[in-house]
């Protein structure tokens, strides 16, 4: 635990309750723990230890279940079945407080501070140093200095935390996890937004909490991290533990295969389709978050996008779709140079998204769901001055019935619905415009099987009209199975371009993530 | 997909049909109140007190419809009782100059779409709240007028003009006549055109809007005309009644509408709202108001109880809505 040299006597915070563990012994041990949604098991029952002093790194794709281990050890959610022991004792960690109480804290990689208080105000957040009821601002400004110089980080404690890079804010709340008691610090891709030099601080105050005797959880996408980090590494995938080896005794190889070497239960309907014209082009596209893209999309072919969160994939399918101004680049459709200028230019021409956040982007969540499905084509079912409400009507009925979205009306709110239905809307609101190319931007995000399988076939039936589609997804085996053309994505750029399964999973994986 | 059929089965209740069911709740308040004040008093159900009534709640209700545009897309407008004194003052003023009096009226409701314009582009261009740029043109617009009129008054003396307002039709008085006039093309508008869609979607979510083709800047600016429109109409209204131009009248009028239209069931966070509730809701304000004058309750009183009104008709709205959920 770090100390805080203030005004000659010693500011100890808070220690945590529990037992101490020696080093090297259980600290925490999950057993059979599990997490179901609804019908979607979010973790499937896993069994885990954690030793007292360890750096114990967890690895996995998008969606493998590691935010879900980490809400459940922070309190955010509660397991539906299993067993969490701490220090050998079961416990409930059915609150934020609770775990913080007992010493367990994470620090996320979005930063959730208050942007508009001084770093050391974000620092004592909670735990404010008081004098007959009055905050001792010096004081804590001075304390939280003393912290900063100690860690090395060369930060001012009296700046606003929102004037700092994202790195810095990481760094604070990290100090501010140190310094209250922690026995167990659970970091989430903490290094997602920072720079060599911000992750090597970071790396110095991992090590030296370690040599406190707090254990490390280190969650990452970055092989080479945890590597250099960690004494332990588990693997998730889908939902499921699939092993946990000492870092000596395993590689990078062996880790990327168990992190993707899934079995392939669910069924990719992937129809083949003799690829017609080109329907767009683009050049060197270039705008916000993404660089020099030149791909191509034909009649009857998927074309798939795949790459990690961030990797600039949904920034590309934003700027071809006239949301965002492109800075370099040509765009050709169907063999003709277009400057799409706005999301109206884009449909006119026969241009479809289905965007990455259904609920920001995709629904109004509090209007009905014909409303919604209409949306675009409003101009299309308008007579004179008014909408022809009865063609209104027909036309939400029939992507209902047509895509079985499961709703008694076309009149109830779109955000009753489960998140399947809520992506068949977000679909539905495309297939009566008129589109040509169609880009769907992760469709499978939060749905069930069953709607996924729907999903896909929908996608044939697309193809088969002589549409073309993009398709972009975190989901390895989603794109893998189902892109005519698979292109990788790392960093905003375009870094590898595959044929229908001519790359091994291995291979793709390692392109986006940079091994 | 079983867990799906289950969640669908049991979904809310079509909205529309509860829409009209909060209409109905509300029309059964205003005659709920209306029966009460005729058993209350002696005067309530002369024709006099009708139509003053009829005139009081007349001016509120065109506010509150154009408010309600603004408010459903998730937006407000203070400035709504500035540009009812300041257009007043406007029309005092193109009149005493000798304009013609349509000229006059045109370039008044003109002046209306000038400054719901300049709203929105505040909004849209400049990205300010729409919270501050109405509140700073509800402060500039009465220093406009002070200025114009140097803090007097303009009097009217053309008398077509002011005795359009005293004027009835088919025993109704004309002033009433003009919610009809507002609220038959507002409903029109909102329910049956397309622009209506567009005005909750953007209120809704403007960027799912936006990804669907809708113009939500323009949207914007629609909404913001239609408000201040609405308001330079009843600035009208408002000086053929009393018969002069002066641009410290209708203190506080914006708060009159906002409240009819949340008693009418808007909501302040956008994309629910119609055209009769805002109607209904300021008439249910002006009866109040009637009522309480006739049974002498200090004005005091008033104020409080159309706080409490409100409280209490929101807070029931609330309810159906998480019902709904």
């Amino acid at each position: 635990m770090i100390g805080l040299q203030e005004g000659g006597h010693r500011h100890e915070l808070r220690t945590p309750a529990g037992h101490p563990v020696p080093k090297g012994e259980p600290i925490l041990e999950l057993h059979s723990l599990r997490k179901n949604y609804g019908a979607v098991e979010a973790l499937k029952p896993a069994s885990m230890t954690f030793l007292s002093g360890e750096v114990h790194a967890i690895v996995g794709e998008n969606g493998a279940g590691k935010s879900t281990l980490i809400k459940l050890l922070t309190g955010v959610i509660t397991r539906t079945s299993g067993e969490i022991l701490w220090c050998g004792e079961p416990v409930q960690l059915a609150t934020p407080n609770e775990a913080i109480s007992r010493g367990i804290n994470a620090v996320h990689q979005e930063v959730v501070l208050c942007p508009h208080l001084s770093v050391a105000a974000n620092m004592f957040l909670g735990d404010e140093m008081n004098r007959r009821g009055l905050m001792r601002k010096r004081a804590m400004t001075d304390a939280a200095q003393g912290v900063l110089d100690d860690l090395g980080f060369n930060l001012p404690a009296s700046a606003v935390l929102g004037s700092l890079t994202i790195g810095q804010q990481q760094l604070v709340a990290t100090a501010r996890a140190a310094m209250r008691g922690t026995q167990f610090l659970i970091f989430d891709e903490p290094t997602a937004y920072l720079t060599r030099q911000e992750s090597e601080q970071l790396f110095r105050l991992i090590r030296r909490l370690q040599g406190e005797g707090v254990t490390i959880v280190y969650i990452s996408h970055r092989l080479e991290e945890v590597f250099e980090l960690a004494d332990r590494v588990s693997v998730l995938r889908d939902g499921t533990h699939v092993g946990t080896r000492a870092i000596g005794e395993t590689n990078e190889a062996e880790l990327i295969a168990l992190m993707i070497n899934r079995t392939i239960e669910q069924i990719y309907h992937k129809e083949h389709f003799t690829a017609g014209d080109t329907l767009v082009e683009t050049r060197g596209l270039t705008g916000p978050g993404f660089a020099d893209v030149s791909l191509t999309v034909r009649a009857g072919e998927i074309v798939g996008l795949y790459g990690l969160i961030g990797a600039g994939r949904s920034e590309f399918a934003l700027g071809l779709y006239g949301r965002h101004r492109l800075s370099a680049g040509e765009v050709f459709w169907q063999g003709r140079k277009v400057e799409i200028d706005s999301e109206r230019k884009a449909m006119e021409l026969g241009i479809a998204l289905a965007p990455e956040s259904r609920r920001d982007q995709g629904l109004c969540l509090n209007l009905p769901i014909g409303l919604n499905i209409n949306l675009p084509v409003f101009r299309k079912l308008t007579r004179g001055l008014t909408i022809n409400r009865a063609e209104e009507a027909a036309n939400a009925d029939r992507q209902i019935r047509d895509l079985k979205i499961k709703t008694p009306s076309r009149r109830v709110l779109a955000s009753a619905m489960s998140g399947g239905n809520q992506q068949k809307i977000v679909i539905g609101k495309w297939l009566s415009h008129g589109a040509k190319l169609f880009i769907f931007d992760e469709p499978t995000v939060g749905v069930d099987v069953g709607t996924k399988a729907e999903i896909y076939r929908l996608f044939a039936r697309l193809l088969e009209k002589g549409a073309g589609i993009i398709l972009i997804s975190s989901y390895l085996p989603e794109v893998y199975e189902l892109s005519d053309r698979l292109h990788v994505f790392r960093q905003g750029r375009l870094v590898g371009s595959h044929g229908y399964r001519t790359a091994s999973h291995e291979e793709v994986l390692a392109q986006a993530i940079g091994a | 997909m079983s867990v799906e059929t289950v969640e669908s089965s049991t979904g809310p209740t079509p909205r529309k049909g509860i829409s009209i069911l909060f209409g109905l709740t509300l029309l059964g308040l205003l005659l709920f109140l209306w029966l009460l004040l005729g058993f209350a008093t002696n005067s309530f159900w002369t024709p006099n007190n009708i139509s003053n009534l009829l005139r009081q709640g007349a001016m509120t209700a065109i506010l509150a419809v154009g408010q309600t545009f603004v408010i459903i897309t998730a937006g407000i407008d203070l400035s709504v009782g500035a540009v009812v004194g300041f257009t007043s003052v406007i029309v005092a003023w193109l009149l005493a100059a000798g304009v013609p009096l349509w000229l006059a009226l045109i370039a008044t409701l003109a002046i209306g779409v000038l400054i719901g314009a300049f709203h929105a582009f505040g909004i849209v261009r400049m990205g300010l709240p729409a919270f501050i740029i109405t509140l700073a043109t509800l402060t500039s617009l009465r220093g406009i007028g002070l200025l114009i009129t140097n803090g007097s008054t303009i009097s009217i003396t053309n008398e077509a003009f002011t005795n359009f307002s005293r004027a009835d039709f088919l025993g109704v008085p004309s002033l009433f006549w003009m919610v009809i006039v507002v609220a038959v093309p507002a409903y029109i508008f909102l329910h049956l055109s397309r622009f209506g869609r567009y005005l909750f979607a953007v209120g809704s979510n403007a960027e799912a809007a936006r990804l669907s083709g809708v113009n939500v800047n323009r949207t914007t600016y629609l909404a913001y005309i239609l408000s201040s429109t609405c308001a330079a109409f009843v600035g009208l209204l408002l000086a053929s009644r009393i018969g002069i131009g002066n641009a410290t009248q209708a203190e506080g009028w914006e708060l009159q509408a906002i409240a009819s239209s949340v008693i009418g069931g808007t909501s302040l966070f956008g994309a629910v709202g119609s055209v009769h509730g805002p109607l209904l809701g300021a008439f249910i304000l002006a009866t109040i108001n009637n009522g309480a004058n006739l049974l002498n309750v200090n004005s005091f009183w008033q104020r409080i109880i159309t706080g409490l009104l409100i409280i209490v008709i929101v807070y029931f709205d609330q309810l159906r809505r998480r019902g709904e959920r």
